[in-house]
């Protein structure tokens, strides 16, 4: 291989930008086949178990949250912590509008959707408006956060308050059986990453790689920094709505610990840091990874927590930039 | 009526001025060089125009059109481009990459093809001649290199009028040379209008065809550069000492 063409590969790899070479639709769709591969037989080890079925349901939850998260902050920046409640629009909306609206199941998920990414764009675009930098915007976005909790404990009359709500639309379809309320969730991971992966290889990616890069620079050079935050912030919004509406449904009842910061946001940062910020993969990645750890970590008892900290302590000091960039390096060093 | 003129433009920081209307203007496929001391706010008058500060007061007014306090990417969009003293590249992206995205986000692109982008990229390498480096990461480059990657990202984004930012700040005699020419040869085979703020007196007598000299965010005096130099206020406050450092 010529020098030339190692600097190549060696500079495409970095940052999770993609090489040229690589930019076919087949380099995008292989990595999803395989996550179908991997992910479609799962029902078929664990269907008889409705324990373990859940905790596969809630790791897909967890992937599609990570993916959206992952097009909000490891795209463009914007350090939003209000992961669960965004997905908490979407799981609340649709399921306050099929329940006591009685709106059809896919419209309630539909218009909640649309809802949980409206409101995405909108902080998205205050951030941008007061130029607000990551810090600012992650204060915000947890202010937010702490608020829509405060909100569904607040109005126990619409959301039932700490016990939350038992969820009635649905349970008669698709999503109310464990199995293909499992496929539609991991049709949802697919559809995501597709998505993700199609606006890397358009040019809101070469925006995305600019402003992540130099803000300023990305602006001197034709980029709408501004307009392709609030873009990001729009449609990853709308994926964690989504997912918080289709989760919601499958799993027949929530509660404001459902889409609480502590349970969704933290896990999330952590899945994401781990899987690689930035990158197409390392998100679905993450969310496997932890979903099987915490759950062998389950006869730990309380010390699961303890455990969990130390490992992650430990990857994080073994793979500072994630797994995905560090296996690109070992990659770019044996060829 | 130049192509680009700046009307009584006005910038001040706490109330201290630091550009103080001024008005001046460049014409299609001129090289204007603005220089004075340092303080003098030539690097203000570039951000002003480029939108990188907004101005306290004035115009900037392109081919007609009323830019002032634009944002960047709008001005850039229609056809002025900035190189600064200190280049900032995309460390995620090869050169090739660099200048394409300038070229995907320029002024003759606005559908934004990647294909046509990336040709334009190497041809705008090409006319810089760092051809060879199109796959290098940018961080290999020196900083003479990374000049000529940033005067490349401006000329793939097809502008109309380029500003220049002490961009031959320390550069030996051969990078210099280079340097003119490749300056010149945007202005004569693409038909860009040049502002061109700098302290190298030895390039901007070389290149400029009109100085505008800035003292204290004002304009001192303009006209050709040997008129200018002849200028006894101008020889006394700013060329004299300048002249010996250069």
């Amino acid at each position: 291989m010529s020098d030339q063409a190692v600097s190549t590969e060696g500079t495409a790899l970095i940052g999770g930008a993609e090489r040229r070479s690589a930019r076919s639709l087949g380099a995008l769709f292989l990595p999803l086949l395989a996550a179908a591969a991997l992910l479609a037989p799962v029902p078929l080890w664990l269907g008889d178990s409705r324990v373990l079925m859940g905790v596969a349901l809630l790791g897909l939850a967890f992937a599609c949250y990570t993916i959206g998260f992952n097009l909000i902050f490891g795209s463009t920046g914007q350090l939003f912590l209000c992961v669960g409640a965004l997905a908490g629009i979407g799981g609340y909306g649709a399921v306050l509008l099929a329940d006591r609206q009685g709106v059809p199941l896919l419209v309630s998920i539909l218009l909640a959707t649309v809802a949980a990414g409206l409101v995405g764009g909108l902080l998205s675009w205050i951030a941008v408006r007061r130029s607000l930098g990551v810090i600012f915007t992650g204060i915000i976005t947890l202010i937010f956060a702490l608020a829509f909790q405060n909100l569904l404990l607040g109005r126990g009359d619409l959301t039932g308050g700490e016990s939350g709500l038992r969820i009635q639309s649905g349970s008669d379809s698709f999503l109310g059986d464990r199995i293909l309320s499992y496929y539609a969730m991991l049709t949802l991971v697919l559809l995501f990453l597709l998505v993700h992966g199609l606006l890397r290889r358009s040019h809101f990616g070469w925006g995305f790689r600019a402003l992540r890069d130099d803000e300023v620079a990305a602006e001197l050079t034709g980029v709408n920094v501004a307009r392709y935050r609030v873009i990001a912030a729009l449609v990853g919004g709308a994926m964690l709505g989504l997912a918080g509406a289709v989760y919601a449904f499958s799993r027949g009842r929530i509660s404001p610990s459902t889409f609480a910061f502590a349970q969704v946001d933290v896990v999330v940062l952590v899945m994401l840091a781990f899987g690689g910020i930035g990158t197409l993969l390392g998100p679905i990645l993450g969310a496997i990874v932890f979903t099987i750890i915490d759950e062998l970590l389950v006869e730990l008892g309380q010390l699961r927590l303890v455990a969990l900290g130390a490992l992650i302590l430990v990857l994080f000091l073994w793979v500072p930039r994630g797994i995905i960039p560090s296996l690109g390096s070992v990659f770019r060093k044996d060829h | 009526m130049p192509t680009l003129e700046l009307r009584d433009v006005g910038k001040s920081y706490g109330g201290l001025p630091a550009v103080d209307g001024v008005s001046i203007g460049a014409d299609d496929g001129e090289i204007l060089a603005i220089v004075g001391p340092n303080g003098a706010g030539k690097s203000t008058l570039l951000k002003l125009i480029v939108g990188l500060e907004p101005a306290t007061k004035g115009t900037i007014v392109f081919d007609g059109e009323d830019l002032t306090n634009y944002p960047p990417h709008r001005i850039r969009q229609r056809g002025i481009a900035l190189v600064q003293q200190t280049p900032r590249a995309f460390p995620s992206m090869n050169v090739l990459e660099n200048v394409a995205l300038a070229a995907l986000f320029g002024r003759a692109n606005a559908h934004r093809d990647e294909e046509k982008a990336l040709a334009r990229a190497g041809e705008a390498l090409e006319f810089v001649g760092l051809a060879d480096r199109r796959f290098d990461h940018v961080g290999n480059l020196n900083l003479h290199q990374q000049r000529f990657l940033a005067l490349a990202r401006a000329v793939a984004g097809d502008p109309r009028v380029l500003l220049l930012d002490e961009v031959m700040a320390g550069l030996n005699d051969a990078e210099l040379a280079t340097s003119i020419s490749i300056v010149r040869a945007i202005r004569d085979l693409r038909h860009i209008t040049v502002i061109w703020v700098e302290h190298v007196m030895k390039a901007v007598m070389s290149l400029a065809e009109r100085v505008v000299v800035l003292n204290f965010g004002k304009v001192l005096t303009q006209g050709l550069p040997q008129d200018v130099m002849r200028d006894p206020a101008v020889v006394e406050a700013y060329l004299g000492e300048t002249s010996q450092s250069a």
